[in-house]
C-alpha cells in the first residue's frame, strides 16, 4: 500500500450489497411472516372496538410509508398527501352513492380513484418540480391542493355530499375481522416492499437528491422526472388506502384530504423517526390508536402533548424518537462491518474519427442582468487533449461563463456546442447528457452517501440503477479509476462521505465527474484547499487524463504557477471579455496580461 | 299556584331521594345513555345546554329509581359537529362503551354519518334536534319538529300578516340548509311568493359579506334563513345589523339561547320554536327550576335545542318501561308507542317515527326575551317516512 | 357596485392587517411562521377577557399586541432560533406550537365559540349606501399601521438594519449588525401585529381556537407573492382580495375562499417573484 497525499486511516473490512441481502433476507422474511401472522390472529385477540380503530390505523400507517420516502427519504415536504386518501375514498363513496353498487362499478370506482390521484400528483408535480423552482414552491403547492379538495367537495353540494360527506353506502360485505387482516396485510407488505425498495440503487439516488439535488443534476439524472415518478406512485398507493377506508368505514368526509390531516402525517413521520420506515409506521399506528381511546377523556391533553412532543423533536431530535431510542442500542453495534459494492474497470472506448475537431464551441456568449453586463462576446473552443486554463482577476465573469456552458438557462445569448450539439435552453442534466462535467469549486457531493454509492450515483446515466437491489459492482471508466486509486479512495468505498477530508472530498468529486465519460471537464478552482502535495497530485493526474485519455479540460484557477505547469493554452478574461486566448508562453509574457493583473489603469479589454 | 306547589313536591321528592338513591342501586346496574354531541365545531355554542338537558333528565330519574332499578349514565363524545368526528365518537360509544341508547342533538352531516355505526351496533337512537326532514331508518326516532312543521308558520305570518311577497333565502351549504330552504322555496313559491335569491355558504364559513352584497342589490320584503346552529347564525346577525340592512328577517335555526348570546343584533329577529322558555305548564315551571337548582350561575338557558334532549331520555325510560327491558328490539317496538309529557307538552313520535308538535311563532325582543305571537297547536309533521309504518 | 368597490377595499384592508406581521417575519428571517394563526387567535382572545372583564373594547387590540409581542419573543428564543439553518423545519415547528396553543386554549376558555363586543357599531352612509362602519374603520386601521411600518422601516434605526439583514444577513453581520438581535426583535413584532390583527377582525366575527387556521393559508399565500416588500403586500391584497370578493360576490363563495390561494399558486410559478419588484 502506497503512501497517499489523500489517503487516510486503515481501510475497514467491506462486505459486499449481496452478501449483506444473503445474510439479512432470512430475518426480513421472518419478521414479515410474523407479523402477518399476528395480525391474522389481531382479531381473534382483540375486542371489536380496538379492532375498527386499529383497521383505521393500518391505513394510515400505508400513508406514513409515502410520507416517508418522500420527505424522510426524497425531502419532498408535502402537507397534501391527505388529499390523494381522500380522492380513493370519494371515488367509492360517489361511485356507491349515485351509481348501483355492483362489481362493474366497484372495479371501476378501484381503479378511478388512483387514476385521479395520479392525474393530481402529475399536475402539482408539473407545478412544484420544474427548473428553478424552490423547495418552499412544493410545500405551498400541496397545502394549496388540500385546500382546494375540500372546497371542490364542498362545492359539489348534493352531489358530494358537501361538509357532511357521504354515508351509508353500499359497500362491500366484509365482516371488521377480514378488513383488520387486508389492511393490516397491506401495511405489512406495503412496508416490506418500501424497504426493499429503500435498500436498493434507486433508495439511493433518493437520498442523494435530498441531499444534493444540483449535483444530481450534474450526474445526468433528470431529477423533476424521478420525484414526479415517485409522487404518482405514493399518489396511487395512498388512493389505494383511501378506497379500502371508504369500503371500511361507509362514511366520507372532506376532512379526510384536508390539510390538518395532512399536517397530522408530517407529525407522525417527525416522531417515528424519518427516513426509517419502520418509525413512521409505528408512531402511525400508535398515536392514532391511541388518541381514538383518550379522544373521549383526555382530548385536549392528549394534542397538547402530541404538539409539545412534535415541537421537541423537530428542535432537539430532528431524526425523530425512533432513532434517539433505538441508537443507544445500535451504538455497540458501530463497529459493525461497512458495506459496499467492488470497482471493475470498463473497457477502453474505443476512439472514433468524431473525437477529432473541437468538443466544445461557445459563440458571442453574453451574460446580462439587466443592464449589468457581466460577459460579453466571449467566443472560444477547445478540442479533445487540450488543458485550458481560464484565469483573469475575481469579477472577470470565469465562475459566471461556467455556469452559462453547464445550464442552458443561464446565458442571455450566443451558443454554446458541446460534441457539435448546441446545448439551447437544456438544463444542466440535459448539458450533462451531452457529454459535459462539471467539477464545483467547493467539494459538491452527497454526505450522507457512502463513497461507493457516490460512484454509483455518477454512473447512473449509462448503467441505470436498479430499485430492488444494490448492485455489487460499479464499473469505472479509466480515468475515474486512476483518480480513486491515486488517491486512496478505493481503500474508503464504504466511508460515508461527511467523514472524509476535505481533499479526499475533492479527489471523489472529481472521480465522479470522471465516471460520467464526459468530453469535456470543467473544472472550478480545482486546487482551493488543497495542500501542496494533494496540489501536485491533483496536476499530475489532470495532465495524464489530457494526454492518455483524450479529455478536453477547461479549468478556472488563480493559482498561477499550477497554471503554467500544467495548461496547454490560457484564456485570460477581463472584465467579461477575452483578452487574450494563446499558449502558456504566449500569455505569460504578455504585456497587457501582466498589466491587467497589476490593475494600471490604462488596462482596457479589446 | 300549581307550579309551587309542584316545586315543593319535586324539592321534597329530591331531598329525599338524594339521600335514598345511593342506597337504591346495586353495584353495576347501570345503563348507559350515548351523547355524541358538537363540544366543538358549529354546534358547540347550544351543546353546553343540551348536556345540562340530558343531566338533569338523568339525575331525576335516577332520584327515582333510575329506569328499571338501573342507575342512568351518560357518556358524552366529541364529533367535531361533522361527518369524520361522528363516525369516531359513534364508534367509541356504541363498540366500546356499549351504549343501551343514543339520544342526542346533532348537525345533520354527523347525524347521516352516524346512522350507518348505529345501523351497524343496532342501537336505539332518538335524534333531539329540529332538522330538514326525510332521514329514515327503523333505529331513528325523531322528537324535534322537521320543515313541514315549521316554516309554515314563519312563511304564512310573512305573507298573511306582513305582505311580503318576495323573498331571499341564505343558508348554510349542508343537508340542513339546503334541506329547510328548499322546503321553504316550494312552499313560498306554492302560496304564490317569489323567491329571488338562494345564496349558500360553508358551514363553517363566518364572512357572509358576499350574501350580504347581494341581499342589498335584490331588496326582498323578507329574508329567511337557516344556517347550523351557533356560530354561523351569530355571524350573519351581527354582519347583517353592521351593514346597516334592515329587513323582515326570519331565521329557522336559531333557538332562544343563541338568540341572547347575539344580543341586541337579534331583536326582531322572527323564530318559530316547539320549545319557548315563556310556555306556561307546570312542566316547563319544574324543568327550569330543576336546572336552575342544578347548575345555578351555569345554567344555560334551555331552547328547542335542549329540551327535545330531555323528553327523549324519559320518553327512552318510557318505551324500556313498556318493554319491560332493555332488550333493543324490545326497545324499538315500544318508543312508538309511548309518550311524555314534559315542557312542550305531550310528546308522542308516532308518526312514522316523526311527533306532531305545538308550534310557537315569536319575535326577538329587545332584551333577549321572546314575545309569542302566534300558536299552533299540535302540527302534523307530515310524510317523512313512509316506509317506517 | 359602490357595495362591490367597498367591499373589495374593505377585504383588502382586513387581509393586509392580518398579512402584515408574516410579511415582516419573513422577510427577515426568512421562514414562513405557520403559528401565525395562533397568534391571530390569542389576539382575539385577549379581546374575548377584554369583553368578560367588562373592560372598554377598545382595550382590546393594545393588550392583544402586548400579549403577541411577549409570546412572540419567548417563541423565538425557545423554538426559532435553534431552527434557523432549517427552514422547512421551522414552518413544521411552528405549526406544531399552533397545535399546542389551540388545545392551551381549548383548555382554558373550552371549545365553544364566544363574542365579542364590537367597539363600533352599526352603519355609516358612504359614497350613496349603507355600510358597516367598523368595517370601514378597517381600511384607517391598515392605511395607518402601514404608514407606521413604513416608517419604522425607512426612517429609523432599526429600519435600516432590519433591512440591511433582509437583503444579505451575512454581509450584515460582517458589518457588525447583531443579526440574532434583529431577528428577535422582528419576530417579536410579528408576533404583536398578528396578536392585533386577531383582536380587530373579531368584532366581525367570533372568537374560537380555530377561527386563526383560514386566515394562516391566505396570509401565507399573500406573504409568499409579495416576496419582502410592504407595498407589494398591499398591492397583493388588493388584487387578489378583490378577486375573492369578485369570485365570491358574481360566482360562488366556495371557490372565493379558493380566490386567493389558487391564484398565488399559479403567479407563483410563472413569476417566483410575485409582486416584488425585480
Amino acid at each position: 500500500m502506497s503512501e497517499h497525499p489523500f489517503a487516510a486511516g486503515i481501510p475497514a473490512a467491506t462486505r459486499l450489497p449481496s452478501e449483506r441481502w444473503r445474510i439479512e433476507r432470512g430475518i426480513f422474511a421472518v419478521l414479515s411472516v410474523l407479523t402477518l401472522a399476528v395480525v391474522a390472529a389481531g382479531p381473534l385477540v382483540l375486542d371489536t372496538y380496538s379492532v375498527s380503530v386499529l383497521i383505521r390505523s393500518f391505513l394510515y400507517g400505508v400513508i406514513a410509508v409515502t410520507v416517508d420516502i418522500l420527505w424522510g427519504y426524497t425531502g419532498i415536504l408535502s402537507f397534501g398527501q391527505s388529499v390523494f386518501f381522500g380522492i380513493g375514498a370519494y371515488a367509492l363513496g360517489l361511485a356507491s352513492t349515485h351509481l348501483d353498487f355492483t362489481s362493474p362499478i366497484a372495479l371501476g370506482a378501484f381503479v378511478a380513484g388512483p387514476v385521479v390521484a395520479a392525474a393530481a400528483a402529475l399536475l402539482v408535480a408539473w407545478l412544484g418540480f420544474g427548473p428553478r423552482v424552490s423547495p418552499l414552491y412544493i410545500s405551498v403547492i400541496t397545502l394549496v391542493q388540500a385546500v382546494i379538495f375540500v372546497q371542490l367537495i364542498y362545492t359539489g353540494g348534493d352531489y358530494t355530499g358537501s361538509s357532511s360527506g357521504l354515508s351509508g353506502f353500499d359497500t362491500f360485505d366484509v365482516g371488521m375481522e377480514s378488513w383488520f387482516r387486508i389492511a393490516g396485510a397491506g401495511l405489512v407488505i406495503i412496508t416490506a416492499l418500501a424497504w426493499v425498495f429503500m435498500r436498493s440503487d434507486v433508495g439511493r439516488l433518493l437520498i442523494a437528491i435530498r441531499e444534493n439535488e444540483q449535483r444530481c443534476s450534474y450526474c445526468g439524472i433528470g431529477t423533476a422526472r424521478v420525484k414526479t415518478l415517485l409522487l404518482v406512485s405514493s399518489a396511487i398507493v395512498t388512493a389505494f388506502a383511501g378506497f379500502a377506508y371508504a369500503a371500511f368505514n361507509d362514511v366520507v368526509a372532506p376532512d379526510l384530504g384536508n390539510f390538518q390531516f395532512g399536517t397530522e402525517l408530517l407529525i407522525w413521520v417527525a416522531l417515528g423517526g424519518r427516513g426509517t420506515l419502520i418509525g413512521p409506521v409505528i408512531a402511525a399506528v400508535l398515536i392514532d390508536f391511541v388518541s381514538a381511546y383518550l379522544s373521549g377523556s383526555l382530548p385536549f391533553v392528549w394534542q397538547l402533548f402530541i404538539g409539545l412532543l412534535f415541537i421537541v423533536v423537530i428542535v432537539l431530535m430532528p431524526q425523530g424518537l425512533g432513532p434517539a431510542l433505538t441508537n443507544g442500542m445500535l451504538r455497540r453495534r458501530a463497529k459493525a462491518v461497512m458495506v459496499a459494492p467492488r470497482l471493475t474497470l470498463l473497457p477502453d472506448p474505443v476512439v472514433g474519427d468524431a473525437a477529432r475537431g473541437p468538443v466544445i464551441e461557445i459563440t458571442d456568449l453574453s451574460k446580462r442582468y439587466g443592464s449589468l453586463t457581466v460577459l460579453t462576446g466571449v467566443t472560444f473552443g477547445a478540442s479533445p487533449g487540450e488543458l485550458v486554463s481560464l484565469v483573469g482577476p475575481n469579477g472577470a465573469g470565469k465562475t459566471t461563463l461556467i455556469r452559462c456552458i453547464s445550464d442552458g438557462l443561464e446565458r442571455t445569448s450566443g451558443t454554446v456546442k458541446i460534441g457539435g450539439k448546441s446545448i439551447g435552453r437544456m438544463s444542466p442534466e440535459g448539458c450533462v447528457r451531452l457529454g459535459l462535467g462539471r467539477k464545483f469549486q467547493a467539494p459538491n457531493v452527497f454526505d450522507a452517501l457512502s463513497v461507493a454509492d457516490s460512484l454509483r450515483i455518477a454512473r447512473a446515466q449509462q448503467e441505470p440503477l436498479s430499485a430492488w437491489r444494490s448492485s455489487d459492482e460499479v464499473r469505472l471508466p479509466a480515468a475515474a479509476m486512476r483518480v480513486v486509486v491515486a488517491t486512496g479512495l478505493d481503500q474508503q468505498l464504504g466511508t460515508t462521505v461527511r467523514h472524509l477530508s476535505h481533499g479526499s472530498k475533492q479527489a471523489l468529486e472529481l472521480a465522479m465527474v470522471l465516471a460520467m465519460e464526459p468530453r469535456v471537464l470543467l473544472l472550478d478552482e480545482p486546487t482551493a484547499g488543497l495542500t501542496k502535495a494533494e496540489r501536485a497530485a491533483i496536476g499530475a493526474i489532470l495532465v495524464d487524463l489530457v494526454r492518455d485519455h483524450g479529455l478536453c479540460i477547461l479549468l478556472i484557477e488563480h493559482d498561477l504557477d499550477f497554471v503554467r505547469d500544467i495548461s496547454s493554452r490560457i484564456i485570460v478574461l477581463h472584465q467579461g471579455g477575452i483578452v487574450i486566448d494563446g499558449n502558456v508562453t504566449e500569455v505569460t509574457t504578455s504585456e497587457l496580461v501582466r498589466s491587467i493583473y497589476s490593475g494600471e489603469p490604462g488596462a482596457v479589454t479589446p | 299556584m300549581i307550579g309551587r306547589f309542584g316545586l315543593a313536591c319535586m324539592a321534597v321528592t329530591g331531598i329525599v331521594g338524594a339521600i335514598a338513591a345511593p342506597a337504591a342501586f346495586a353495584e353495576g346496574d347501570t345503563v348507559t345513555i350515548g351523547i355524541p354531541i358538537g363540544l366543538s365545531g358549529a354546534n358547540s355554542v347550544v351543546a353546553p345546554s343540551v348536556v345540562q338537558a340530558a343531566q338533569l333528565a338523568a339525575a331525576e330519574i335516577n332520584t327515582k329509581g333510575g329506569i328499571l332499578g338501573h342507575k342512568v349514565v351518560l357518556e358524552i363524545a366529541d364529533d367535531n359537529s361533522g361527518a369524520d368526528g361522528a363516525v369516531k365518537a359513534y364508534n367509541s360509544l356504541i363498540f366500546q362503551k356499549r351504549v343501551n341508547a343514543i339520544i342526542t342533538m346533532e348537525t345533520s352531516a354527523a347525524r347521516n354519518a352516524g346512522l350507518p355505526v348505529v345501523a351497524r351496533g343496532k342501537t336505539p337512537f332518538i335524534y333531539t334536534s329540529y332538522y330538514e326532514g326525510r332521514s329514515c331508518s327503523p333505529y331513528l326516532f325523531v322528537d324535534a319538529w322537521v320543515p313541514d312543521q315549521q316554516v309554515a308558520t314563519v312563511v304564512d305570518y310573512f305573507m298573511k300578516e306582513k305582505g311580503a311577497r318576495t323573498f331571499f333565502l341564505a343558508g348554510s351549504d349542508y343537508a340542513f340548509g339546503r334541506g329547510m330552504l328548499g322546503f321553504t322555496r316550494k312552499y313560498i313559491e306554492a302560496h304564490g311568493g317569489k323567491v329571488v335569491d338562494e345564496e349558500y355558504l360553508p358551514m363553517d364559513a363566518s364572512d357572509w359579506t358576499p350574501v350580504l352584497s347581494k341581499l342589498k342589490a335584490a331588496n326582498p320584503d323578507a329574508l329567511i334563513s337557516s344556517t347550523a346552529g351557533g356560530a354561523p347564525n351569530v355571524t350573519l346577525a351581527k354582519q347583517l345589523r353592521a351593514s346597516g340592512i334592515n329587513v323582515l328577517f326570519g331565521n329557522l335555526a336559531v333557538d332562544e339561547g343563541t338568540a341572547k348570546s347575539i344580543g341586541a343584533d337579534a331583536t326582531g329577529v322572527y323564530i318559530s320554536q316547539s320549545y319557548l322558555t315563556s310556555i306556561d305548564n307546570p312542566q316547563n315551571a319544574a324543568f327550569k327550576a330543576g336546572l336552575e337548582k342544578m347548575f345555578g350561575p351555569e345554567m344555560k338557558t334551555p331552547n328547542d335545542l335542549s329540551v327535545p334532549e330531555y323528553d327523549g331520555i324519559y320518553l327512552y325510560k318510557a318505551a324500556v318501561e313498556k318493554a319491560g327491558s332493555f332488550n333493543e328490539e324490545a326497545v324499538l317496538k315500544a318508543l312508538p308507542a309511548v309518550s311524555f309529557d314534559g315542557p312542550r307538552g305531550v310528546i308522542r313520535m308516532d308518526k312514522q317515527h316523526h311527533s306532531p308538535l305545538t308550534m310557537y311563532l315569536g319575535q326577538v325582543q329587545a332584551d333577549g326575551s321572546v314575545k309569542v305571537i302566534q300558536v299552533f297547536q299540535d302540527v302534523d309533521p307530515g310524510n317523512q317516512c313512509p316506509k317506517l309504518k | 357596485m359602490t357595495s362591490l368597490f367597498l367591499d373589495i377595499v374593505t377585504t383588502a384592508a382586513i387581509l393586509y392587517v392580518v398579512a402584515t406581521g408574516l410579511l415582516i417575519v419573513f422577510g427577515v428571517l426568512k421562514i414562513i411562521n405557520f403559528a401565525h394563526g395562533s397568534f391571530l387567535t390569542i389576539g382575539g382572545y385577549a379581546a374575548l377577557v377584554v369583553t368578560q372583564l367588562g373592560l372598554s373594547p377598545w382595550a382590546g387590540p393594545p393588550l392583544a399586541l402586548l400579549a403577541g409581542f411577549v409570546l412572540g419573543a419567548v417563541v423565538e428564543m425557545l423554538i426559532v432560533r435553534p431552527l434557523y439553518n432549517r427552514p422547512l423545519d421551522a414552518i413544521l415547528a411552528t405549526w406544531g406550537l399552533s397545535i399546542v396553543v389551540v388545545q392551551l386554549i381549548t383548555i382554558g376558555f373550552g371549545r365553544g365559540t364566544n363574542f365579542v363586543v364590537s367597539p363600533v357599531k352599526g352603519a355609516v352612509v358612504v359614497l350613496g349606501t349603507e355600510y358597516s362602519l367598523y368595517r370601514l374603520l378597517m381600511i384607517v386601521v391598515a392605511l395607518v399601521l402601514g404608514g407606521v411600518l413604513v416608517t419604522i422601516m425607512q426612517g429609523t434605526r432599526l429600519g435600516l438594519v432590519a433591512r440591511a439583514v433582509i437583503m444579505n444577513e451575512a454581509l450584515a453581520q460582517s458589518l457588525g449588525i447583531n443579526s440574532a438581535r434583529v431577528r428577535f426583535i422582528t419576530f417579536s413584532i410579528g408576533s404583536g401585529l398578528a396578536a392585533l390583527a386577531g383582536a380587530l377582525i373579531t368584532p366581525l366575527l367570533s372568537v374560537d381556537p380555530l377561527m386563526g387556521v383560514p386566515w394562516l393559508l391566505n396570509a401565507f399565500m399573500l406573504v409568499l407573492v409579495s416576496g419582502t416588500s410592504l407595498l407589494s403586500l398591499l398591492l397583493a391584497c388588493v388584487v387578489l382580495g378583490g378577486a375573492q370578493v369578485v369570485v365570491s360576490t358574481y360566482g360562488n363563495p366556495v371557490f372565493g375562499a379558493l380566490t386567493i390561494v389558487v391564484l398565488a399558486a399559479i403567479l407563483l410559478r410563472i413569476r417566483p417573484a410575485g409582486f416584488a419588484r425585480v
